[in-house]
């Protein structure tokens, strides 16, 4: 309960205490609205925008903010609502300054250990400095060295840190340059109209929204909202007003970290009051008590922990995961809920045919990446027919200069479906070009919502000089204006058995979840021969009794390598969730396409079907199954919510909003899960930042969901997530190793002050020493555990428990204090004690000796063969002892490196390889081709006005610098979920 | 916020509470007694067989050692100096001539030091020839008599307060004992104070002769009984001052293997003190 529900609560960031400007969330209430409670603030913000405003007719709007619609306010009545309200820009979140980042990186975690040693250092320098002519200058040594250590790390770190706090800064830079797309998802520009047109704000027409731009046109309105109450706005304060909790391995290090202080004060503590005891004056116990905080803390580890996950981002980059927060890279590794997009990340965002029906007959055609086309019967003269409809009465095109390419990945100009069937005829029958040379059109009547068809007239082919009628639209639509049927290259009548078999083909196409279009045709009476002037305002021509031919449905298919990496999702213990803004029989069919809801599983509407009774009759505890609709999620508290999500193993959400998404990967949080959560819009930035991990997509990434995400998909495949999980929890399995590894050498390190203070022998090992070893012969091997390969698939196992599963736990500490530190420390002290006696000191008499070892006038020590010592002499002796002491910790660390090599395998089953020579495995999940590293393709072109589209590059040099950030202005795909939400509906997929 | 806080706290007492004693599993800090005892017997076990292998280890090394001779005697190549009796701190020796507490101390030490050079604890002593080095071929390996005489006046028989009494402390300079050690030359102690007209210095025997008979040293198992050569320092005030203080430098001279100037290690060959003597 401690650690998932403390530290997520969504806390807005406390603010300078400046004037701010008061919001207004609902328009409506124009008095004061105070802020009480900051978290109240934020759960309003996550709720769906409460706007009625455009429901309003312009004269009650006129009345409701007492303006003038034609002359707008006067100056000083807009003075004041200017003084009221603020200017129209953003609040910038209070950013914390860098110099308190930087001192935070300075002294926070072992930092403030190792400042007092370095001030504990000096101090007693200065002591001796001024107590003695000839001070032993050892103390300004170490001090200065663990300065240069402290300070070195420090800076590192900070360095880290700045590089990824920049997400406001693209919210500050947003002079309006965008369309609609980044709010609302849709890279269309849309028409604006005085009109209320929906219910939803986001959707009518007569609200422009700020940071949107006008492409073309005029138009006067009245602003309704400034700065902070805008839609943008919520959103901006919504995403900076996250308090986003703890990255797992961040969490675990301040807990490795808290443990390991700990034990470096209390012993440090304990000594330094039995060292005063036993005799010592306080100078001496504080350089005690400065060794022992020396030789407790792990000076190299967090810096090697850096080295080892900049190493994984690097080669997650290469597999196309680029992460932005170095920590980031292990938290998808101990994820345990992925909430994924559909649109372009499980599919491959592009329209695609994937049945036909003609003569009678379900067909299917490839909707693989690799169309090859050739699946059915071609032979028949309706294909023939159909394909002719299909690519003539079809605005799309080819655009110029792609003839080398292969067609599915030709750029074209047209909407969705249209460039679909326009592939689809290209590679299936011929090309479409020549088509359209042999029978130029003449008419043509566009789609439009209201008619729902699309129309042209075609000079025919063959020399009759006749014209032939085309159309293609809405099933429903189609079949009512036709009288006849084609099968089999005949005409026939319309008969209700074709009626029946074309309502069967039709809910079955639609109950795929695709967009099914009917195509009809009708070759003109000679009357219309050519020279015939068409008038498609005044139909002067027949449409009606035309001839059915058959339908053709489109989807935009899943990814050939979704489907397995959704179920090396599952054997992982990942739980997949999709989210999507679509209809819920496409989400569904697709969910069932990839095995986000497997093969077995029903919901309940499934059983219902299948056992004909009411859905509420449903026996719920065998469902283990969901589509959620987002109008349903509205009206859930987060009690149901939560249910719902423990209860169900596979979930979609369909029809979300932004704000949603939000609320869904809290709840998963809610349940302790660490949520992974792909987006690419602006509304997702929030769902992003709140993530655990959030996952921003390369291509048709906006740059705020970029900079939000702590990882961008430069493929934006969700295969590319399953691979960055493998690495996720393999650096996981490696950190152990590394840190099992580092800290194995304290106890070899402690021991020697300890004994020295019981016992009162020489000094075994000094403190230069002990950071010689820390960041010096450590440091290497340590690093090299990174490359460990995996010993076993860790793509079978379970999802790390955060709570239980930790970094660092008492097995790994027991392992590496209780039982091999203790055999170097006896390796240790074995050498030490086999030196003194070579050389007179016989192990028992050295017990006890310390007074007067380390008495500086006592020039006669004798040893075990009566010769006699002097100071200088003896210490020397101790030097080397202490030296090869350093260097038996090196050997038995060789060891050591060995054994921690690996955890449950022999090293003779593991190998002495690294990883990337024994790594075959994993890689071959993501689709072909699409692992060109640093760089990816640009997709297709957008079509329509707008912002024309960048090629967006990677640069290794990104990389190398540890942090990694794509760079370059973000690309939108052409092919959005907002276009396609309406086609279905309109199309008919809700038939 | 605070209320949070103060929330998580209480939590975290309880949890604490219940990992020191979870009644339901029976546990005592994470850990049912069965747990426990299997872990302490492994320890046990595992540390008594490290121990074990620690101490053979050990056993094994001291075996190999030669309990007359150590392995390696190349880090004490030259002797360094010493004097007796060793003040508390530093090499300072203060005392106040008319009060006999303040050096009864010292008397005592040497009184103590000088009882195994008595004419008793020589008898069974060799008297051997002056100025050649003594060298013996075992198995018995004989000690040389060191006659008290030779310090003269610091022989603490005709004056058993050492000359503190008088205001003209003795002071015992030794060499340190080494292994094998066969000084060249004619090897003595020469001993010189700071300034000459605060005090000067007397050394018995005469010069500080060090003679070579007691060398070489065969090591405290062969060579028992094992006088080493003593050179006392007398430091004779030359005012009447009330508190007269004096830095005294000593350091063996006349022999090219005996050092006496090393950066390093200002007891190589070599001793400073200072006496501060009050009336």
């Amino acid at each position: 309960m401690g650690f998932g529900g403390k530290k997520r609560i969504g806390r807005p960031r406390e603010r300078t205490p400046s004037p701010r400007p008061r919001r207004r969330f609902k328009a409506k209430s124009q008095q004061k609205v105070k802020r009480k409670k900051k978290t109240r603030d934020l759960e309003e913000l996550k709720k769906e925008v409460v706007m009625d405003d455009h429901k309003l007719s312009l004269e009650e709007l006129s009345a409701k903010y007492s303006v003038d619609l034609k002359t707008g306010h006067s100056p000083e009545k807009a003075k004041e609502i200017l003084l009221r309200d603020g200017p129209n820009t953003l609040t910038p979140p209070a950013t914390t300054p860098e110099w308190v980042k930087f001192c935070k990186q300075m002294f926070g975690g072992f930092s403030l250990l190792l400042w007092t040693g370095a001030i504990l250092c000096f101090l007693a320098y200065g002591i001796q400095l001024y107590s003695k002519q000839e001070p032993p200058k050892d103390n300004l040594y170490l001090g200065i060295v663990l300065s240069i250590v402290v300070i070195i790390t420090g800076c590192f770190s900070y360095y880290q840190e700045a590089k990824s706090s920049k997400i406001m800064e693209s919210f500050k830079n947003m002079v309006p340059q965008v369309d609609n797309s980044s709010l609302t998802g849709e890279s269309e520009p849309q028409s604006r109209s005085p009109e209320f047109t929906h219910e939803n704000p986001l959707e009518t027409r007569n609200i422009c929204f700020f940071s949107t731009n006008c492409v073309e046109g005029t138009a006067l309105g009245v602003a309704i909202a400034t700065g902070d109450a805008t839609v943008m706005g919520r959103i901006a304060s919504l995403t900076s007003g996250l308090v986003v909790g703890k990255t797992p391995i961040a969490t675990e290090i301040e807990h490795f970290i808290h443990l390991i202080t700990m034990v470096a004060v209390f012993l440090g503590v304990t000594f330094f009051g039995l060292s005063l005891l036993l005799g010592y004056d306080w100078l001496e116990a504080v350089i005690f008590l400065i060794g022992i905080i020396v030789a407790n803390v792990p000076e190299g580890l967090l810096a090697t922990v850096t080295v080892c996950l900049t190493l994984t981002a690097k080669r997650m980059a290469r597999k196309n995961c680029l992460v932005k927060n170095l920590e980031a890279v292990e938290t998808l590794g101990s994820t345990s809920t992925i909430c994924s997009d559909k649109t372009g990340t499980l599919t491959q965002n592009r329209m695609t045919v994937a049945h036909l029906w003609f003569d009678k007959n379900v067909h299917e055609a490839d909707t693989s990446e690799r169309q090859s086309g050739d699946t059915f019967a071609k032979d028949s003269d309706t294909w023939f027919i159909l394909a002719q409809i299909a690519g003539l009465c079809n605005r799309a095109d080819f655009k110029a200069h792609q003839e080398t390419l292969p067609i599915a990945q030709r750029e074209t100009t047209g909407d969705a479906s249209e460039s679909a069937l326009l592939k689809f005829i290209e590679q299936s029958y011929s090309s479409v070009k020549e088509m359209r040379e042999k029978n130029p059109k003449v008419a043509e009547i566009p789609f439009n919502s209201t008619n729902k068809y699309q129309l042209s007239i075609h000079l025919r082919e063959d020399s009759s000089q006749g014209h032939v009628l085309l159309m293609k639209g809405a099933p429903e639509r189609i079949l009512e204006l036709c009288s006849t049927f084609f099968l089999n290259g005949q005409e026939y009548p319309m008969d209700d058995e074709m009626k029946t078999s074309f309502q069967k083909a039709y809910l079955e196409l639609g109950g795929m979840g695709e967009r099914v279009l009917g195509f009809c045709f009708c070759n003109l009476p000679s009357s219309f021969s050519k020279g015939y002037q068409f008038n498609t305002d005044e139909i002067n021509f027949p449409m009606d009794n035309l001839c059915f031919v058959g339908l053709i449905s489109m989807i935009d298919p899943p990814r050939a390598a979704v489907p397995h990496a959704v179920s090396k999702c599952r054997s992982a213990g990942i739980k997949v969730i999709m989210v999507t803004g679509d209809h819920p029989i496409t989400a569904k069919a697709i969910a069932k396409g990839v095995g986000i809801i497997s093969e077995g599983s029903e919901t309940v509407e499934d059983i219902a079907a299948r056992l004909n009774i009411p859905a509420s009759q449903v026996d719920i505890r065998n469902v283990t199954a969901i589509v959620v609709h987002g109008s349903e999620l509205k009206n859930l508290n987060s009690e149901q919510l939560d249910e719902i999500l423990r209860k169900h193993t596979e979930i979609v959400f369909a029809r979300t909003s932004p704000q949603q998404k939000l609320i869904i990967v809290e709840g998963c949080q809610r349940l302790g899960a660490i949520v992974a959560v792909t987006g690419d819009g602006v509304n997702d930035s929030p769902a992003l930042k709140k993530a655990d991990i959030g996952i921003a997509m390369g291509i048709t990434g906006s740059d705020v969901s970029k900079q939000a995400a702590d990882m961008i998909l430069l493929d934006d495949n969700f295969a590319s997530i399953v691979t960055g999980v493998e690495e996720g929890r393999l650096i996981f399995d490696n950190l152990k190793k590394s840190i099992a590894y580092t800290l194995t050498s304290n106890i070899p390190e402690i021991t020697p002050f300890l004994l020295f203070i019981i016992l009162s022998i020489p000094l075994p090992l000094g403190t230069i020493t002990i950071l010689c070893i820390d960041l010096g012969t450590d440091m290497v091997p340590a690093i090299s555990l990174a490359y460990e390969a995996a010993e076993s698939d860790i793509m079978k196992r379970h999802p790390r428990d955060p709570k239980t599963d930790n970094l660092v736990n008492h097995r790994l500490i027991g392992m590496a204090y209780g039982q091999i530190g203790m055999i170097q420390a006896l390796a240790g002290f074995f050498t030490y004690f086999v030196i003194l006696a070579e050389n007179g000191f016989k192990p028992f008499d050295l017990l006890g000796i310390r007074l007067n070892w380390d008495n500086r006038f006592l020039n006669d020590l004798e040893d075990s063969y009566g010769q006699q010592w002097t100071f200088e002499q003896r210490k020397v002796v101790e030097f080397t002892c202490q030296t090869a002491f350093f260097v038996s910790i090196v050997i038995v660390q060789w060891a050591d490196l060995i054994i921690c090599k690996t955890r449950r395998n022999s090293v003779f089953q593991q190998g002495m390889n690294h990883k990337c020579s024994s790594q075959k495995q994993g890689s071959d999940i993501r689709d072909p081709g699409g692992d060109t590293p640093g760089s990816f393709p640009v997709l297709h072109s957008r079509h329509g006005p707008g912002p024309a589209n960048v090629s967006t590059q990677v640069s290794e040099k990104g990389i190398q610098a540890g942090i990694l950030r794509a760079q370059g202005e973000h690309v939108r795909g052409s092919e959005r979920k907002g276009v396609f939400e309406q086609d279905s509906h309109q199309l008919g997929a809700a038939g | 916020m605070t209320k949070n806080e103060k929330k998580s706290f209480n939590q975290s007492l309880a949890e604490w509470k219940l990992f020191i004693y979870n009644p339901t599993t029976r546990e005592f800090l994470g850990r049912t007694a069965k747990s426990w005892g299997l872990i302490l017997l492994f320890y046990l076990v595992f540390y008594g067989f490290l121990a074990a292998l620690f101490t053979f280890t050990m056993w094994v090394m001291l075996q190999t050692l030669n309990d007359e001779v150590p392995k390696y005697r190349d880090q004490i190549p030259s002797p360094g100096l010493m004097v007796f009796p060793k003040p508390v701190t530093a090499l300072e020796y203060t005392f106040s001539v008319s009060d006999p507490s303040s050096y009864e101390g010292y008397v005592k030490d040497l009184t103590k030091f000088l009882k195994s050079y008595s004419v008793e604890e020589q008898n069974n002593l060799r008297a051997c020839p002056d100025g050649v080095l003594f060298e013996q071929k075992g198995p018995v390996y004989a000690a040389c008599q060191f006659p008290l005489a030779l310090l003269q006046e610091c022989n603490g028989i005709d004056d058993p307060d050492f000359g503190y009494s008088k205001g003209k402390p003795c002071i015992l300079v030794k060499m340190n004992r080494i292994i094998g050690l066969k000084p060249e030359g004619d090897p003595r102690i020469e001993c010189v104070p700071k300034d000459k007209n605060i005090a000067t210095v007397e050394t018995y025997p005469n010069l500080g002769v060090i003679d070579l008979k007691y060398f070489p040293y065969y090591g405290k198992k062969l060579h028992v009984g094992y006088l080493q050569p003593l050179v006392a320092v007398q430091v004779v005030f030359g005012s009447n001052n009330t508190r007269n203080e004096v830095t005294v430098e000593c350091k063996i001279d006349g022999s090219p293997n005996l050092k006496n100037e090393n950066d390093r290690d200002k007891f190589l060959g070599r001793v400073v003190f200072k006496i501060t003597a009050r009336a």
